[in-house]
């Protein structure tokens, strides 16, 4: 009996504590998308700007799948299920930017002559 | 079995010793979709930016017609409907059904004031940018992707809204399929409330934009604001209780899946924003 009654407390503890993790996390995202948009409007240079942005994408993106999506408590097999279209997902869109950033790839024709 | 173990509040959310993997399966096949969603809004993102960065002579651009501040207070009411969705998934693993479908409908609000943010940003490109679907490249990517995250988002509140319906089915076999009846009816009040809702709340911005105040709004919309009043006098009737409900605990699994597909719209509008809107305003041509 008291041993049911001591699981029954210390699940209600990790789902209480899990409830402050959701709304702290939820705080650090909205100071994070703030950060954001500070960050397009400083003095810095592009390259850095692009980096800033791009971290702080992926670490929200982190946070939320790790946290809000449970990851952090589930069987690891889903993570590597889900980085795995993740990785074919973000490697094709690099391969792809990298096809078309080429000078080759630089289109032509009358749409991308300057008119006279 | 479950039952009991519901009762008990003693499920294992994380694990599922009765599949071969561990994992339920629901959570399984979810995770799965979601890998393969992140291929098709990986490859929707590439177009976009290789259009963007090769931008035929004479394009719109999109710093003259994008609002950085509603795209942000968008961004802000999406993550906030994330934590919602986190709630009611930690509320129904304890058993909490009241608590649930109290974050069920904030998310659902929270998802709709997205779609509404959308729609009018849509709206503002098209008429005002003169921005459409087929007369600019930039025009044809950016609806393309940001439309099918849009078509996400709208699933979504789909999803939410027979899921809060569905917490509402009696425990009580007796009563027959009634219930289904009710909660078609449930259903058609909710949508009706929507779109009354937003016809009526657009209807008193206009109102006031053209200077015109409460006044002219009431004597022109009068009765679609009473029709939405009554709308919402209905959804309250609907959500009076009416005993025990087939719906608890053991059902967490299916709310759970459903925050995994929230969840991953949030995700992706996490890359979206800072890629499609923000680096406009740095470094694209």
């Amino acid at each position: 009996m008291s041993d049911t009654a001591s699981v029954a407390s210390s699940e209600a503890h990790a789902h209480e504590s899990k409830f402050h993790v959701f709304v702290q996390l939820a705080m650090v995202l909205a100071i994070i998308t703030g950060l954001e948009l500070l960050v397009i409007y400083m003095p810095l240079a592009i390259w850095l700007i692009i980096t800033l942005l791009m971290a702080m994408s992926a670490i929200k993106f982190v946070a939320v799948i790790w946290v809000f999506m449970h990851l952090k408590w589930d069987k690891r097999f889903l993570t590597v299920l889900f980085f795995i279209g993740t990785v074919i997902g973000s490697g094709t869109l690099w391969a792809l930017l990298l096809v078309h950033g080429a000078e080759a790839s630089t289109p032509i024709g009358p749409a991308y002559e300057e008119l006279g | 079995m479950s039952s009991t173990a519901a009762a008990a509040g003693h499920i294992d959310h994380h694990h599922d010793a009765t599949t071969t993997t561990g994992i339920p399966h629901k959570k399984l096949f979810m995770w799965a979709f979601l890998a393969s969603d992140c291929m098709f809004f990986g490859s929707l993102i590439a177009t976009h930016l290789i259009y963007r960065l090769h931008p035929p002579v004479g394009t719109i651009d999109p710093r003259d017609i994008f609002s950085i501040e509603l795209t942000s207070g968008s961004t802000f009411v999406l993550l906030m409907s994330s934590l919602l969705m986190a709630l009611s998934v930690n509320s129904i693993q304890k058993g909490n059904v009241v608590t649930t479908r109290k974050m069920l409908l904030g998310t659902i609000v929270f998802g709709l004031i997205f779609l509404g943010g959308q729609v009018y940003e849509f709206n503002h490109f098209v008429k005002v940018g003169g921005l459409t679907l087929s007369n600019d490249v930039f025009g044809s990517t950016f609806y393309t992707l940001t439309g099918t995250h849009g078509t996400h988002v709208a699933i979504g509140v789909l999803w939410l809204v027979l899921m809060y319906i569905r917490t509402f089915k009696p425990a009580d076999d007796s009563a027959g399929q009634g219930w289904i009846l009710r909660g078609l009816f449930h259903f058609l009040t909710f949508t009706a409330l929507v779109v009354f809702g937003m016809y009526t709340l657009l209807a008193l911005i206009h109102a006031f934009e053209m200077g015109h105040g409460f006044g002219y709004y009431f004597s022109h919309h009068l009765p679609s604001f009473t029709g939405s009043l009554a709308l919402l006098g209905g959804l309250f009737w609907f959500a009076k209780p009416r005993g025990a409900v087939d719906f608890g605990e053991a059902n967490a699994i299916d709310v759970e899946s459903m925050g995994l597909y929230w969840h991953f719209v949030d995700i992706v509008w996490i890359v979206i924003f800072p890629v499609v809107y923000l680096l406009e305003y740095v470094v694209l041509p």
